[in-house]
């Protein structure tokens, strides 16, 4: 096929193809108006148009094979029964297509409301690293919203029976504002200190909240020769948001409070899910007088469901599945990739009619 | 179909459905503000009782923080139950909103993904908007791990069975982003390690010079490079075991032997003049057309006045006096004869190539020829396709021709070489990867010990011994300014307009006060040092503007926050910050009262006054 012809097939086919086409070869930033996009999609495939050609076609025909199905319901009030047909379809990923139906909305929005009030139980990962922090350095990785803060305080708590100082940081002087307001409520305000950088709040307290900063600074003080009684009793340091060791600018404050933290003192690193915290755990432990233990799950202890809700007010689910289809991302629910695409083609410039 | 959801019908959707409370995760601050003006017009408004709820929420929270009790926003919270948290708002009122939130009296707050990590409050719903966020001026699609912080906020514990994370589309949304996002492990964390000039100075005064590799080899950064290392070595091995069947031969070291042989055998003489397609004759005779040669060509005779090669001509070429007095350029090659007869020629730069006493000379002299002249016997050495006898020599010294394990050479070196040559990169690698951060930190030592902080024998200097005390970005610069006596009699509102120039790094534009003359000069020569600065440190923006809301903020005590904010276009969350950064630097300054006692009691003056206000609020 010449570069003409591929270009008047692909003038037409509809965007939402184009658009799919450009995954990986044009950026996202340029994919504005359908005659650019092909100029540009012909341009960076100069050096491999039979590739381009024969991902078109595959295209074409994936789309053929799907005659135009999933007529848009009428209404979304009443459930669906029975749900959309599974799709026969070629899949584009290489996963085993899920013959389960799709879920519907009102599955998917089961569940809505406000558990009755339950005696706290702590979680298992949380009772499993209050019980290591009893001999040794802890590494916590959970997802966001499982309940760190309450490790961090029965922690602290523990800390403090055995007449130990606690020190608790934080990347961010918000959060820990956030963090001092919290402590002082649990604690009592006598027990709790905050030390920012020109500013001493209580600062003999047995719980301590300051910047990752303000504590590098102090270990530094403290091995320059200056004597810091808080660091003598030092039985406690709680790194929060610890996943800032990444962070471009900031990171290696974390390395280098980790580093020089006294060996008396345990180390609780708070974390968001990260994709190694062995390593983290594994440095540790290869730095400290103790071997490191890691805590990590991955299960929310809130399910989430992932949703789209169009611009005209249309709600469905984003996924095949009520839950997150974890490893699965081409598994979406087919109303909501019909939405999603329709959005696409309207919106971008050349969808748009003609002034 | 608009671009995305108008933000009424969106929280109207949520509430249909009630998903809410919610967070909304907006693009940019704008993006939020604009969203809560187009609920001016909207006719939903909260029944009476919740807005009362959150009419005490908010009482209790004025109270601690007085400065939000007239702030502009909180009709319009109150009647439409939902709010706007960004970095362009003041902390306390960021903390009403989340508490706001935490009571549950919202429905919906619109925040901006930038500072996902800052926003420290659940809700049943977050929106996802966008699939990129604006990373150091430029849009970088959104990490998963970024995703699920931000999906993370959705369901409270004890509160929902379940939490949603809705997406919907904008122009900035790629959803293939978002789903990877939700479905997808996030991404392993790097190491950032830096070594930095206060870094560098601390470790030195608590450690001697030789314990400083053990320190660093502690870090993460070190653990990191390990693990790198590590693979190599297991490849290392592999290639080992690979090399085992290229063993020792006949010579111990076969293959550098071969490779040396093999080089010498082809070896070809080098480029020859040859190459330039002249026969070896015109070589010969053009050394004899020196100027002033009498020299034959087709038609008549003629004499060189000078010779040269150029890239142009393909053979070299002379300019040639002919009768008549007339300059011809002529190829060497077309010169027939060369006589034994040389004149005197003077001579010159550019045409005529020779003075005007010697042209009439020398044009006399040529009609003044005899009609035969003698050649020069000129010998033409033939070219010859013999190797050197370098090579010949040494070709002979190798045992290779005649070596039983000839054969087998020549035909595993190819493999073997390659397999060596991978092994020795590998090895290569394998130190640097080891010796990297030292290797940094030794670079670090240096500029330090060519500005005097250090000793030649790596001890703090009297200069180093403050020095470290400065652990902020832009130390250098500052620590010189120090021993510039740049801030000698500079008054706190000055001092803190250039600290607040050296802390702030956002490239904003807007609209600002004046600057002061002291200032502007002070800045001009801040702007000097650290321009001359700039291959150790990276200089900072200096914006004179931004210095000028500082200095304000300390020279006119009787300036009130909203006064303040009134004489610039930056948002009050941003001067908040500017000022709260500059408050960090200063005290920074303070810590040098044993030293420079007058800077340091000229810092804390500039603390005193900066602390008032919205910014004694909060620690």
């Amino acid at each position: 096929m010449t570069t003409d012809e591929l270009q008047q097939l692909l003038a037409q086919q509809p965007i939402a193809v184009l658009h799919r086409l450009a995954r990986g070869r044009v950026h996202r930033h340029f994919r504005a108006g359908k005659r650019r996009l092909i100029e540009l999609l012909l341009q960076h495939s100069s050096q491999n148009l039979a590739g381009l050609e024969s991902d078109l076609q595959a295209l074409i025909g994936e789309r053929q094979a799907q005659p135009q199905s999933t007529p848009a319901p009428a209404r979304q009030t009443a459930p669906r029964h029975p749900a959309p047909p599974p799709n026969r379809r070629p899949h584009r990923t290489h996963e085993p297509e899920s013959t389960e139906p799709s879920v519907s909305l009102a599955a998917w929005l089961e569940g809505l409301g406000v558990p009755s009030p339950q005696p706290f139980v702590p979680d298992p990962w949380q009772v499993e690293a209050l019980a290591g922090l009893a001999e040794t350095d802890v590494v916590v990785s959970v997802p966001t919203g499982s309940g760190k803060t309450y490790v961090a305080v029965e922690a602290a708590r523990r800390a403090m029976d055995e007449n130990r100082t606690v020190i608790y940081t934080s990347p961010l002087k918000a959060l820990s504002n956030t963090k001092f307001t919290e402590f002082s409520k649990i604690f009592g305000s006598d027990r709790v200190g905050i030390l920012t950088g020109d500013r001493q709040d209580n600062s003999q307290a047995p719980i301590l909240i300051m910047t990752t900063e303000i504590l590098r600074n102090l270990l530094y003080d403290a091995a320059g020769g200056e004597i810091d009684v808080r660091l003598d009793t030092l039985g406690l340091v709680i790194l929060d948001e610890s996943q800032y060791l990444a962070d471009p600018e900031r990171g290696v404050v974390w390395e280098e409070t980790i580093i020089f933290c006294p060996s008396q003192a345990k180390l609780l690193l708070l974390s968001a899910s990260i994709g190694n915290p062995q390593d983290i755990a594994d440095w540790l432990t290869s730095i400290r007088p103790s071997p490191c233990r890691l805590v990590r799950h991955s299960k929310r202890t809130v399910p989430l469901r992932a949703g789209y809700l169009h611009p005209n007010g249309k709600l469905t689910p984003l996924f095949r599945t009520a839950g997150i289809p974890y490893g699965h991302p081409g598994q979406l629910h087919p109303e909501a990739k019909r939405l999603f695409l329709e959005y696409e083609e309207d919106t971008l410039p050349s969808g748009r009619p003609r002034r | 179909m608009p671009p995305s959801i108008h933000p009424v019908d969106l929280i109207a959707a949520l509430r249909e459905k009630s998903l809410t409370p919610a967070i909304v995760f907006l693009t940019s601050r704008r993006a939020c503000d604009e969203a809560m003006e187009a609920f001016d017009h909207a006719r939903t408004v909260l029944p009476p009782e919740r807005q009362e709820a959150i009419a005490t929420a908010l009482e209790r929270v004025i109270a601690q923080y007085p400065s939000i009790a007239e702030h502009p926003l909180i009709p319009t919270v109150q009647r439409i139950g939902v709010a706007a948290h960004h970095a362009g708002h003041l902390p306390s009122w960021k903390i009403a909103i989340e508490e706001l939130m935490r009571q549950g009296c919202l429905d919906a707050v619109f925040a901006t993904t930038t500072l996902a990590a800052g926003v420290d409050f659940p809700a049943r719903t977050v929106v996802i908007t966008q699939s990129s966020i604006r990373k150091a001026r430029d849009f970088m699609d959104l990490t998963i791990g970024e995703v699920q912080q931000i999906a993370g906020r959705a369901g409270r514990r004890g509160k929902d069975y379940v939490g949603f994370a809705v997406v919907t589309p904008s122009p900035y949304i790629d959803l293939h982003v978002l789903t990877k996002g939700f479905t997808g492990n996030p991404e392993a964390i790097d190491s950032q390690f830096t070594i930095s000039y206060p870094m560098v100075l601390n470790l030195l005064k608590a450690h001697p010079h030789e314990q400083i590799q053990a320190i660093l080899a502690k870090s993460f950064a070190q653990f990191q490079l390990n693990q790198r290392a590590n693979v190599l070595e297991g490849k290392l091995d592999v290639l080992h075991t690979q090399m085992e069947p290229f063993g020792p031969r006949v010579c111990t070291d076969w293959i550098t032997q071969w490779h040396t042989f093999d080089q010498a055998r082809r070896q070809k003489p080098h480029r020859h003049q040859t190459a330039r397609h002249e026969s070896p004759e015109v070589t010969a005779r053009f050394h004899f057309m020196t100027p002033g040669r009498v020299v034959g060509l087709n038609k008549g005779r003629g004499i060189v006045l000078r010779q040269y090669r150029s890239k142009g001509q393909k053979s070299p070429m002379v300019t040639v006096l002919r009768a008549g007095g007339a300059i011809t350029e002529s190829p060497a090659g077309t010169v027939t004869d060369v006589f034994d007869r040389l004149f005197e020629c003077a001579e010159q730069q550019g045409y005529p190539w020779c003075t005007s006493e010697s042209f009439d000379e020398l044009l006399y002299q040529l009609t003044e020829l005899p009609t035969r002249l003698p050649l020069l016997p000129i010998l033409v050495s033939k070219e010859s396709d013999l190797i050197p006898d370098a090579i010949v020599q040494s070709l002979g010294d190798f045992p290779c021709p005649s070596c039983s394990s000839r054969p087998a050479c020549q035909k595993d070196y190819l493999v073997a070489s390659r397999l060596r040559q991978e092994q020795q990169r590998h090895i290569k690698s394998i130190q640097a990867l080891r010796t990297s951060l030292w290797h940094r930190f030794q670079e670090r030592i240096d500029v330090l010990q060519k500005f005097g902080y250090l000793s030649p024998a790596s001890h703090l200097t009297d200069d180093g011994e403050w020095a470290r005390l400065i652990r902020i970005d832009h130390s250098l610069l500052i620590t010189e300014l120090i021993r510039a006596e740049a801030f000698a009699g500079a008054d706190p509102a000055v001092l803190t307009g250039v600290m607040a120039s050296i802390a702030h790094d956002d490239d904003r534009p807007g609209a600002f006060p004046r600057v002061s003359t002291g200032l502007s000069s002070l800045l001009g020569q801040v702007r000097k040092l650290a321009e001359s600065l700039s291959p150790y440190e990276d200089p900072p923006l200096l914006r004179a503007d931004i210095a000028a809301v500082a200095e304000r903020w300390v020279s006119d005590p009787g300036l009130t926050w909203i006064g303040l904010c009134r004489s610039t276009t930056m948002a009050e969350g941003d001067i908040y910050r500017l000022l709260a950064r500059t408050l960090e630097f200063l005290s920074q300054l303070h810590t040098l009262r044993a030293t420079h006692p007058g800077l340091a009691d000229s810092a804390s003056r500039a603390i005193d006054l900066i602390r008032r206000g919205v910014l004694e609020e909060l620690p």
